[in-house]
């Protein structure tokens, strides 16, 4: 078999399957939205009050988004632009997730990825391990989301104070987790920028609501998480050096 | 507080039929057409060149894929689904980068509303924040995926060190600034609970059901119906 798979990956056959996905994930989130907002706009909802919404979510994601597009360059360097597209245009892990996928799909085939020794064969097993082995997400989202809502709805039995208590613990207990997995490397010298960037984005993150609320800016709180990150990031850059 | 949303109370009826069931009839139909679309590329790797992977290398590989991958497949909905609501569900588990991206949009989009999580007004809402967040992602991953030439020319090697290092974890720690602010009874608990299990090794699969639910656990055991035990009004963040 005299095909290169680096070629092969970058044809247009895998960036159509890309944009299928795409347009799948486009088409989901703009129908959610144009129904959310409907039934907000029907209950008094003002259009500046969308605007602020829409400016929270473009302020929020700006810094993750660009964090993406450079994620991008590591992957069009090991998987190919087209095959990168299609890996994360849509449903789709973090890059380690996608790496370490790709390596156990190689190793299936007996082969290392990207090594001498990996070829259309192997390739063709990354494509069909990392595209398949995802479907798991996808399985449980596109079932079992409705009984989700019912099982939620029976634990807070109505009492939407318990409710909104119940979405905080949830959400300090996810991202104490995710901020914790940072704070563990304080006990490595390595990883000491790591803990500096956690804690420095969550202190910012603190200061910025607070100060929008004592200067009484609302506006202000758009900003606060989008300062927070960046924040968080260049003073981690800097004490890593 | 000037930009505070105040929406009428949403008729739970019109809610139902007007936003949850065309939520869960477009949110299942399209997760399950994203899973056929998983197959697509490598059927038509195999109809336009004729390579399919041998059997054994499929098992191989995807034993491999599924025992770091699928605790997570029931671990991160359950999880989640409690800050997403149904919709955001849907959506984050279809466009992923949940917790770098989804999850902080849809808590800033309920936090500048003033809206309280977990009510149908904080689910509309996180819903318009997530898909701006995702069409912003696939905008990014398609520069990124065509133009990587030109994002390498045009940003130094220490900024893109930067964001690929050190944003995600500045996110992370953002979110939970953010967070502990309104629920700062319960911020202690949901890190040691984490800190403890990642401390010991434990693998994410159970540390991370074990953050969540044993803070909820906490803040149902110290809950008194009636009594606003999470700071409303100014505290919000």
């Amino acid at each position: 078999m005299n095909l290169d798979w680096k070629v092969v990956a970058n044809e247009p056959w895998i960036w159509i399957s890309g944009a299928v996905l795409a347009a799948i994930a486009l088409y989901q989130c703009t129908y959610f939205m144009v129904h959310a907002l409907r039934i907000m706009s029907r209950s008094g909802l003002q259009r500046r009050e969308i605007g602020g919404i829409v400016r929270s979510a473009v302020i929020t994601s700006f810094g993750p988004v660009m964090a993406e597009l450079f994620v991008m360059i590591a992957l069009v360097v090991a998987l190919s632009a087209g095959f990168a597209w299609q890996r994360e245009g849509a449903a789709v892990g973090s890059v380690v997730t996608e790496l370490v996928q790709a390596s156990n799909a190689a190793a299936g085939a007996g082969q290392e990825f990207g090594g001498k020794n990996f070829d259309m064969v192997g390739f063709a097993n990354v494509v069909f391990v990392m595209n398949v082995s995802c479907i798991g997400w996808l399985i449980v989202a596109g079932l079992f989301t409705r009984y989700l809502g019912i099982a939620r709805h029976k634990i807070a039995g109505g009492d939407t104070h318990w409710l909104s208590i119940l979405s905080i613990c949830a959400t300090l207990g996810v991202f104490g987790y995710w901020t914790s997995t940072n704070l563990i490397k304080f006990t490595n010298p390595q990883g000491v920028p790591f803990g500096v960037a956690t804690v420095a984005g969550g202190l910012l993150s603190i200061f910025f609501f607070k100060l929008a609320d004592w200067i009484k800016t609302p506006r202000l709180k758009e900003w606060a998480l989008g300062i927070a990150m960046f924040g968080g990031m260049v003073i981690g850059k800097l004490v890593a050096g | 507080m000037a930009n505070r949303i105040e929406l009428q109370d949403i008729d739970p009826q019109v809610y139902e039929k007007e936003f949850s069931q065309p939520v869960h009839r477009v949110g299942s139909a399209t997760c399950l057409l994203a899973i056929l679309g998983m197959f697509l590329p490598p059927l038509w790797l195999y109809f336009q060149y004729g390579v399919f992977p041998p059997t054994k290398a499929i098992v191989v590989g995807m034993t491999l894929a599924l025992t770091y991958a699928a605790p997570f497949f029931i671990i991160e909905p359950i999880s989640y689904y409690p800050i997403l609501g149904d919709a955001g569900t849907y959506m984050s588990f279809l466009a992923g980068n949940i917790a770098n991206m989804r999850l902080p949009c849809a808590a800033v989009a309920q936090s500048v509303s003033g809206v309280e999580e977990g009510t149908k007004k904080g689910e509309l809402i996180a819903t318009v924040g997530i898909a701006i967040s995702i069409w912003l992602s696939i905008i990014a991953v398609f520069i990124g995926a065509v133009a990587t030439g030109w994002v390498v020319a045009i940003f130094p090697a220490p900024v893109q060190d930067a964001f690929k290092r050190f944003l995600l974890p500045a996110v992370f720690g953002a979110v939970f600034g953010q967070f502990a602010l309104r629920g700062f009874r319960y911020a202690p608990v949901a890190l040691i609970l984490a800190l403890v299990p990642l401390y010991l090794k434990w693998p994410g699969y159970t540390a991370i059901p074990l953050a969540v639910f044993g803070t909820i656990l906490f803040g149902r055991i110290i809950y008194r119906p009636g009594k606003a035990v999470a700071p409303g009004g100014d505290g919000r963040p």
